[in-house]
């Protein structure tokens, strides 16, 4: 097994922060979503006014390279932003469960007190099932592939494509991550990137956050 | 019809680290594999006047030798004209595959996932050059991370050959655009040697390296023409490319132009983990040249192998580097041969084997296992060859079976004698990529339809 580049650091410099741009890449689409608290609420809720990571995935997971991966890194940039007090609050976190079998809030909720840190925030999501599910997957182009047996019958495991969203605070995707390129120095490094962008005058104050470990 | 599910012998690879045996490994390093054996490849061809409907079209071959339809073409979807069909690319969840023209600048999207024995045209996106400022040519269709990347090949001022690429969702929806960089627009890049073109062809990525490698081919004018009238056009001929640029991939901002005299085309990148380095080939000089970062973290570029006599004008266009990173297959279009290097020392390949395949040939493309190799023949509709030699194929679709010191041939579709066209790029499918009939949902919970 040969781990994902995201769980080692580094092998190369990444473009400082503020030297490259961001192309829109569309409008990131709303849903109808449960909260770990399970409430029922909007995923819009959830993006915007900040910039926002989104990652898909599902608590059972354990493909080491698939959704710990995701959640790893996840973990890796709050401890960043944590790093910095300009930045602590300036960022939100969202881990999307496309498992609403398994992942009830009570579960969710669960899931994410092993990874928030203090009052961090790091939403944990999931939804009531296919009918509110399927319009957020479709929307984010997150297609599922669950294993059955020959009698139908659901074995508890699937497979997907890891993506990752990093979302601007007018709900603009500005990228996407896979696997072979899911790294908090360069998520950080984007993050950091979109924060300039709303505060230009803080280029010259705010410290790299790949500098931070 | 749906003939394999997903619990049988072949399984979804969502995520590539460990690079496998086959042309899989030629295509981007973000995409989903398949594993074992594929059940169709799909062929975009080259529509020619006179034979059949004369229109470009994707070609469906079933190539499952435990299917009844093995080796023959199961479906095909004519697009409606010409447009200079050339190459194709999957989305990096192989959802969907884009196959574009090198003349109309159209990209034609289809969808491969609903029917993988059916694709259906999902989008046609017709305003290419007007979207990307005037990039005419869309040639590699690659796939990063929820988007695709579009290099060009010439221009809409003067249909030469500077050029530039663009990125598009998967969806079809314009992203951005960037050009190739030039002499006197350098974009922050160095120039290392004499040239600084802003020609484009091909692009491959080495994520790991934070790397984009771009190649260089020639305009519109030069591809679009006669290649009898335009070899003996000594204008023309020095219209080629000569560069091969190293970019920032995470910025994509170009850092590095790299001298590689006489058109170097298709860039194949190491598997390796410390493999940091990539093959290509020149068109009109034949040599392998090795693009690799050097002890001091310098990109460099060097011709370490010559390919065929270059005297007379082999002419190699496609290449296909096995996983294991020791060999590369390379198709020689003009003497319609294919020679394998070793290049278990990329600093010195050695020829092992050739092999004639046809009059002419142009795309090959491996196997997951790297047990099959497939060939197809046409490169631009004017230079195509018109008549064959006695025994040698001029239009065709192969497969050989290859136990890693011969090849054996398998079937060999006649594509003019099929009324289908001349054939392109070969890309594979599978209908266990996509979890058959339980699949109808993105959550793969919802009942799917009933039949």
């Amino acid at each position: 097994m040969v781990l994902a580049p995201g769980y080692s650091p580094l092998s190369f410099t990444p473009p400082s922060s503020g030297s490259y741009s961001l192309p829109t890449m569309g409008s990131a689409a709303d849903g109808t979503v449960l909260d770990s608290d399970g409430k029922v609420r909007q995923l819009h809720d959830f993006l915007g006014s900040k910039p926002t990571l989104l990652s898909f995935i599902f608590t059972s997971c354990d493909d080491v390279n698939g959704c710990p991966l995701a959640t790893y890194v996840m973990r890796s940039v709050q401890d960043k932003l944590l790093a910095n007090p300009t930045t602590a609050e300036s960022v939100r976190l969202v881990s999307f469960s496309f498992d609403p079998i398994f992942d009830t809030p009570d579960v969710i909720d669960a899931y994410g007190a092993q990874f928030r840190t203090g009052n961090f925030d790091w939403q944990f999501l999931t939804t009531s099932g296919a009918d509110t599910l399927d319009p957020i997957l479709r929307a984010y182009d997150q297609w599922v592939i669950r294993d059955f047996n020959a009698k139908g019958e659901y074995l508890g495991t699937m497979s997907h494509i890891l993506r990752v969203f990093l979302i601007d605070k007018d709900r603009q995707i500005r990228n996407i991550y896979s696997t072979s390129f899911l790294h908090a120095d360069t998520v950080a490094n984007d993050i950091q990137t979109l924060l300039l962008e709303q505060n230009p005058a803080a280029q010259k104050t705010a410290s790299d956050l790949a500098a931070k470990r | 019809m749906i003939r394999r599910t997903f619990f049988t012998a072949l399984a979804l690879l969502a995520l590539l680290i460990q690079p496998t045996s086959a042309d899989e490994t030629c295509m981007s390093p973000y995409m989903a594999k398949i594993v074992g054996q594929e059940d169709y490849v799909y062929i975009w061809t080259l529509g020619l006047e006179g034979v059949g409907d004369g229109e470009d079209k994707l070609v469906t071959v079933d190539v499952n030798p435990e299917s009844d339809a093995y080796g023959t073409v199961v479906h095909s979807l004519s697009m409606g004209g010409r447009n200079e069909a050339h190459h194709s690319g999957l989305t990096d969840d192989r959802r969907f595959l884009w196959a574009s023209g090198l003349d109309t600048s159209k990209i034609f999207i289809f969808d491969i996932h609903s029917d993988p024995a059916a694709p259906k045209l999902h989008r046609t996106i017709d305003d290419f050059v007007d979207k990307t400022g005037g990039i005419v040519g869309p040639h590699t269709n690659y796939a990063l991370p929820g988007r695709m990347l579009i290099t060009g090949l010439s221009n809409n001022r003067d249909h030469g050959g500077r050029t530039g690429m663009a990125e598009y969702t998967n969806g079809g929806d314009f992203i951005t655009s960037v050009w190739m960089p030039t002499d006197d627009n350098l974009q922050g890049a160095v120039k290392s040697g004499n040239f600084a073109d802003g020609y484009g062809y091909d692009a491959r990525a080495l994520p790991r390296r934070n790397v984009l490698v771009t190649s260089s081919f020639t305009g519109w004018n030069n591809y679009m023409m006669n290649l009898g009238k335009m070899m003996g056009d000594a204008e023309a001929m020095k219209r080629f490319g000569n560069t091969v640029v190293i970019w920032d991939l995470h910025a994509r901002t170009p850092k590095k132009v790299l001298d590689v005299p006489g058109a170097p085309l298709e860039i194949r990148c190491a598997w390796g983990s410390r493999s940091n380095y990539c093959f290509t080939t020149t068109a009109l000089t034949s040599k392998v040249w090795l693009i690799y970062e050097d002890d001091d973290g310098e990109w460099q570029a060097k011709a370490v192998a010559d390919i065929g006599d270059a005297s007379k004008i082999p002419l190699p266009v496609d290449i296909s580097i096995s996983a294991d990173d020791n060999q590369l297959w390379v198709n020689t279009w003009n003497d319609g041969k294919v020679r394998l290097f070793d290049i278990s020392d990329p600093f010195a390949p050695e020829q092992i084997m050739e092999e004639q395949i046809g009059e002419q040939v142009n795309m090959v493309s491996q196997s997951w296992d790297g047990e099959r190799v497939y060939f197809t023949s046409s490169l631009l509709a004017n230079w195509d060859k018109t008549s064959a030699a006695e025994g040698n194929d001029l239009q065709y679709f192969k497969l050989y079976q290859w136990d890693g010191k011969s090849l054996t041939p398998q079937f060999n579709l006649d594509f003019i004698a099929l009324g289908l066209g001349a054939p392109h790029q070969m890309r594979f499918g599978a209908h266990a990529l996509y979890g058959g009939e339980q699949a109808q949902s993105p959550s793969g919970l919802a009942s799917p339809p009933a039949h």
